[in-house]
Formats: structure tokens, C-alpha cells, sequence
């Protein structure tokens, strides 16, 4: 064996190490959300078996047809969804124009308001929650979708803003200028040429709001009491928590609500990370 | 009847967005009048005082009144920027002031009615008469010396509850940082299917974390669980682990904090991993090349070259996840909130929410919410100084 061979023989080695580590890795990631398809699938009888295979015997689809009769499951995903689209439509649309006039002008009061958004990070979440709740009770918005819209509306806001802040900061001033120019005002610049540039900073600031809100517990746990009002978070919780029993329908409803949310996940990982990273580095 | 009332929700639900919108759309028209197509006028007109009345309606005030306060507030807002803000600051301040009362309604208002409600005692006995007239007994610092000499919960006293949160996020830090460091490393190298690795390893991220742990916390189950099964089956195949000690566990009742931790620790690693990894491919492939010359060795690359380069976007992801993880209550809350669950795994803000919601003590909660805060304020400013100085030292 030559010298050049001997090296080969050692990097070919190294990648084959490498691979194993990799996919050993990749195997404890994936395999919880695989163990949850299987169970999914299994048959009433045969839920608390030990069986590890990923298709397991008699596989059928009686926990999703269960879950879809006998629970509020489509309920829950609807009240989800109203909640959080209209959070996430009133949290970006605060956060657009603030955004600029963070981006845009210079006005006394300016790095205090950003210090302001970043501490406000700070705080525990845990500890807005009371207050929130005993806010929402006193207003006689308990177990509604207003009140907990009211609830989620501003959670996100800071840092909205600070993204697309970011976004705006990399847009050239000389397009408005022209605008300017052309006779419209800062803010018909803003409406007419900024926000149609920023679509792709505007749809991650949405995309963030609507996850944040779609997968909140602790603050629907407190607001919503009656199981019609559930959103799916709460569901859920209920058919995995009381009844060892629904197992399956757990399973079932955790994959209907767990595919769409990775589609959409994997598929803006790549803007939503360059978004968290222009926030940090922009400092 | 069910059919019926999804529609009426679809309506009510799109005059919402509808009411939003024209609001904002009028809120920017009636001050700035940038707009040239006259039907914006009526919008603005009609969105911006309907919503405001209809806010204020809900907020408990009769009709008149409402009318009356939403007139005085915006006499005064006029009368702020027209004599106080002159000039060329009016035009950022009106763009902030829609996020700003936001926040101050939904983010101030409640710290500082945290603040209040501390001072004072509101708790189950007393909730009902504050919810019809307002009154609620001044206890001065009762609640604040209560926290640290009663327990939040039934049992664990506040310096066990503390010393478990440091440790909680210490390891959890630590083994995110060490984990995502490694993937990221392994990542780094020139394999094959590198995307399709990468996508599989955030997939504990991008699930829905309540799923995750909920899932997670089914799977530490002690019969149906498959840690214990995989413990089982290991035992069957090499019996001699038994006599080291290796036997399923009561994951949850025994040994509950664990748990917790290597969920959590599972949940975190990705994030680290794809923020490390980013990093990572932004050190140029010329200082290891010059290296590489010099006849430095793997650990040496690692030391000299990757960890200083990498420093400025770990400190951030590092500062960040000890933020969250000091306040996460999701994990540790869905794992143990339940009906009888232990309090053995309670970190300080999850034992916060207990107080106030299974326990139902309002003012205790809140003294005990501040002192968190402050504490937790006093780590971030030291730290963050800490950061400072070690930064003008370079």
C-alpha cells in the first residue's frame, strides 16, 4: 500500500464516521415524531403493546376517524386559527409603521424606545400572565376569542419590529427620495413604495406571529374554560393528560397538527433564521 | 345550528380584520392625508371612532361616556401634537404611537398593575369583591416576606426552587451549547446530503413544542414508553448490563427533573446547532489553510481559530437561550401540571405560574413574579457588564 492510499483509506474512514454520527444523531430527532405515526395507527386493542415497529400490525385509521367524530378536534383547529390570524394581522401591521419610524427618522426619544423593545424581552413571559388574566376578567372577556387576541396582540411586537427594521434599514432611501420628488408624502413613500418592497420581511413577521400564537398553552389554559372554546393546545393536552385511554387520538390529532406546521417550517427555516440572525447582529 | 354559527363567526371574524384595517388605513389618513382617492375619507371616518367606541364599550363604559372619554383622549392627542410635538418629529411619533400604546396597555399597564397588586392581598377569598367594586386591603411588604418564608406550592421553599432553576439552566445551556457545537462541526464538513441532514435535525424544533413534549412526555412513560421498552430490550440482548445498574425507571414519579432537563435539552439542541453552523461557515477557509501550514494540529484549529471566530454569534444565541430556558415553563408545566404531578421538578417561574393558578394566590404570585424579575434582572445587567468588559479588553 503506498503512502496516497493509506491517506485515502483514512479520509474515506473519517467520512464513514462522520456519516454514522450524523444519521445516529438524526435518528433521535426524527424517531419521537415517527413513534407518534406509529402509534397513530395502531388499532384500539392494541395501544399499550411494546411493539417497536413503525407500521405495527393491523394499522388503521380509526384514531383519526374517532378524532374527527367524537372530539371537538376541527373546533379546536378553528378557534386556533381565528385567534392567530387576527394576532398575527394586528401584530404586524403595528409593527410596520413602527418599524419605520425607527428606520427612517431621527426623533428624540429613539434609542430609548429601542432599549425599551429589547429589555421588554426581559421579562418572563410567566409573569405577564396574571395580570393579563385578571385584565381580561375585569373587561368580562374570559373564555373569548377577543380576550385572548387582546392577550397574544402585542406578544411578538418587539421583535416584529426589530426585523423589519432590519428589512427597511436595507432598502436604499433613494427610492423614497424619488417618490418624494415626485410630490408624495414620507408616509405615501412608506405605503406605496416601502411596504410593497418588504413583502418578504413582512411575511416572516407574520409567519412568527401566527407560530408564537398558534402554539401558545399557558396564557389559552387560563382564558379558556369551556372545550368548545379550546384552541388545539389545549385540546390536545386534555386527550393526552385525563385518559390514558386516547392515546391514539392524541397520536392521531398531534401528527394533523404537526405536518402542516413542519411544511411550513422547513420550508422559510432558511428566512426566518437569516431574519433572527439580522436581528442579533444588527444589535 | 352548528353550520349557522360557523358562518356568523366567519362574518363577525372578517368584519374584524375588516374594522382593523380600516382603522389603521384611517388612522394614517386622518392625520397625514396622503392619500388621494376620496373614499378613504369615509373610512377613515367610520373605522377609526367605531373601533376605538367599540373598545371602550367593551372595556365596561356605557355608551355616552365611552363617546365622552374617546373625544377628551383625542382633544388631548391633538393638543399634544400640535403644540407639544412641533415639526418634524410628528410624523414618527404618530407612526409609533398605534405599536406604542399597544405595548404600553398590553406590556407597562400590567408590570406596574403587577407592581399594585404585590403591595396588596387579592386572593381567592378576596377576588370576587374586587371584581365588583374595586377594593382590595393594603398588606404593605406581607407578600414579599411571605415569599421567601412559605412555599410557593405545597412544599419546596423558594432557595430549593432557586438553586433548581440555576442548575436547570446551567446543564440545559450547557448541553444545548456542547450538542449544537458538535452537530454543527459534524455538519461543517464536506458530506454528502448535508441538506437533508440538516433539515431532519431541526425537526425537535420546528415541531409544535407543546406536541414535542407532550409526545416526549408519553414516550418517558414507564410502561408504554419506549425508553423504557429500548431499556428492556437492551437487557434481553446483553444481559450483563442488569449488574451494572441499567433497569427501567420510573421516569416521571422518580425522577422528574431529568426528564425534564433531556426533554428540554432535545428540544434546544437545534436552534444552537443552526445558529453555531452559521456561524461556522462564515470563518474563511484561509486561516485554516494558514494553519494547516504551520502544522497545527485538529484541537489546536479548534481552539485558536474556531472558538474565537465563532464568539460573536454564540455570546448572543448563549445569552438568549439562557433567557428562555431560566423562563421556560412550557416544558416543565406540560410535563408536571397536571392533576397530582409533582412539584419535585418546579423551576422558580413555573412554580410561579402554579402559585397563581393551581393555587389560585394572586398577590403572593405577584410579590414572588417581581422578586424573579429583579433577580433575573440583576443576573442579565451583570452579565451583560461582564460581556462589556471583556469586549474592550480584546
Amino acid at each position: 500500500m503506498t503512502e496516497k492510499e493509506a491517506i485515502l483509506r483514512k479520509k474515506q474512514l473519517r467520512y464513514l464516521l462522520i456519516h454514522a454520527a450524523v444519521i445516529a444523531a438524526a435518528v433521535v430527532c426524527v424517531y419521537p415524531l415517527l413513534r407518534i405515526f406509529s402509534v397513530s395507527l395502531r388499532p384500539g386493542d392494541k395501544l399499550f403493546s411494546t411493539d417497536l415497529s413503525l407500521i405495527p400490525d393491523g394499522a388503521t385509521l380509526s384514531a383519526y376517524a374517532s378524532l374527527l367524530k367524537d372530539t371537538m378536534f376541527l373546533r379546536w383547529l378553528w378557534n386556533s386559527l381565528l385567534i392567530t390570524l387576527a394576532t398575527s394581522f394586528i401584530g404586524v401591521s403595528l409593527a410596520s409603521t413602527a418599524a419605520y419610524a425607527f428606520s427612517r427618522f431621527r426623533f428624540p426619544g429613539k434609542k430609548a424606545g429601542l432599549i425599551l423593545l429589547l429589555s421588554s424581552q426581559m421579562i418572563p413571559a410567566g409573569m405577564l400572565i396574571l395580570p393579563l388574566f385578571l385584565m381580561i376578567m375585569k373587561l368580562k372577556l374570559m373564555n373569548t376569542y377577543l380576550g385572548m387576541i387582546i392577550a397574544y396582540s402585542v406578544s411578538s411586537l418587539p421583535f416584529s419590529i426589530w426585523i423589519l427594521k432590519g428589512y427597511y434599514d436595507t432598502i436604499p432611501r433613494s427610492l423614497e427620495e424619488a417618490a418624494l420628488v415626485d410630490g408624495t408624502s414620507q408616509v405615501g413613500a412608506f405605503w406605496r413604495i416601502i411596504l410593497p418592497l418588504s413583502t418578504p420581511a413582512l411575511s416572516i413577521a407574520f409567519l412568527f406571529n401566527f407560530t408564537t400564537a398558534w402554539n401558545e398553552y399557558l396564557v389559552a389554559r387560563v382564558v379558556l374554560f369551556s372545550s368548545s372554546q379550546y384552541t388545539w393546545t389545549l385540546g390536545l393536552f386534555e386527550l393526552q393528560g385525563q385518559y390514558i385511554t386516547q392515546w391514539g387520538m392524541f397520536a392521531a390529532g398531534s401528527m394533523l397538527v404537526t405536518i402542516p406546521v413542519l411544511a411550513v417550517f422547513l420550508y422559510s427555516s432558511k428566512w426566518l433564521i437569516s431574519g433572527l440572525t439580522l436581528g442579533s447582529v444588527k444589535g | 345550528m352548528e353550520i349557522l354559527r360557523s358562518i356568523y363567526e366567519v362574518a363577525w371574524f372578517i368584519l374584524l380584520i375588516a374594522a382593523g384595517v380600516a382603522a389603521l388605513v384611517g388612522y394614517l389618513y386622518t392625520h397625514f392625508r396622503y392619500y388621494d382617492r376620496g373614499w378613504f375619507a369615509g373610512v377613515a371616518l367610520a373605522g377609526y371612532p367605531v373601533l376605538a367606541l367599540a373598545g371602550l364599550r367593551a372595556a365596561g363604559l356605557q355608551l355616552p361616556s365611552a363617546a365622552a372619554w374617546l373625544f377628551f383622549a383625542s382633544a388631548l392627542i391633538y393638543v399634544f401634537f400640535r403644540y407639544a410635538v412641533k415639526g418634524r418629529h410628528t410624523v414618527p411619533y404618530l407612526l409609533l404611537a398605534p405599536a406604542f400604546v399597544g405595548l404600553a396597555l398590553l406590556l407597562v399597564y400590567p408590570f406596574v398593575f403587577e407592581v399594585y397588586l404585590s403591595f396588596h392581598d387579592l386572593k381567592l377569598t378576596t377576588i370576587m369583591g374586587w371584581k365588583n367594586t374595586g377594593y382590595l386591603p393594603f398588606v404593605g411588604l406581607e407578600q414579599y416576606v411571605k415569599v421567601f418564608t412559605t412555599s410557593p406550592l405545597s412544599e419546596v421553599s423558594f432557595w430549593a426552587l432557586l438553586g433548581r432553576t440555576l442548575l436547570w439552566t446551567f446543564s440545559n445551556v450547557f448541553f444545548h451549547v456542547v450538542g449544537g457545537f458538535a452537530l454543527a462541526l459534524l455538519l461543517n464538513n464536506a458530506i454528502r446530503f448535508k441538506g437533508a441532514y440538516r433539515t431532519l435535525l431541526v425537526i425537535p424544533w420546528a415541531m409544535p413544542q407543546v406536541v414535542a413534549v407532550l409526545a416526549m412526555r408519553g414516550e418517558f412513560h414507564s410502561q408504554n414508553g419506549f425508553v423504557n421498552i429500548f431499556i428492556n430490550k437492551l437487557l434481553a440482548v446483553f444481559p450483563f448490563l442488569a449488574s451494572l445498574g441499567v433497569a427501567p425507571v420510573q421516569w416521571l414519579s422518580d425522577y422528574p427533573l431529568l426528564t425534564c432537563t433531556i426533554i428540554n435539552v432535545w428540544l434546544g439542541i437545534p436552534f444552537m446547532m443552526v445558529v453555531i453552523l452559521g456561524g461556522l461557515q462564515s470563518i474563511s477557509s484561509s486561516y485554516y489553510d494558514a494553519a494547516d501550514i504551520d502544522g497545527a494540529s485538529y484541537l489546536q484549529k479548534l481552539r485558536f481559530i474556531t472558538l474565537p471566530l465563532i464568539k460573536p454569534v454564540l455570546m448572543p444565541a448563549v445569552t438568549l437561550g439562557t433567557v428562555w430556558t431560566f423562563n421556560n415553563i412550557n416544558v416543565i408545566y406540560l410535563v408536571t401540571g397536571q392533576s397530582g404531578g409533582t412539584e419535585q421538578a418546579d423551576i422558580l417561574v413555573s412554580a410561579l405560574y402554579k402559585a397563581a393558578f393551581t393555587y389560585n394566590r394572586y398577590s403572593y404570585s405577584a410579590a414572588f413574579a417581581i422578586v424573579v424579575f429583579a433577580l433575573l434582572f440583576f443576573i442579565s445587567v451583570t452579565y451583560l457588564h461582564g460581556f462589556d468588559a471583556a469586549k474592550e479588553e480584546r
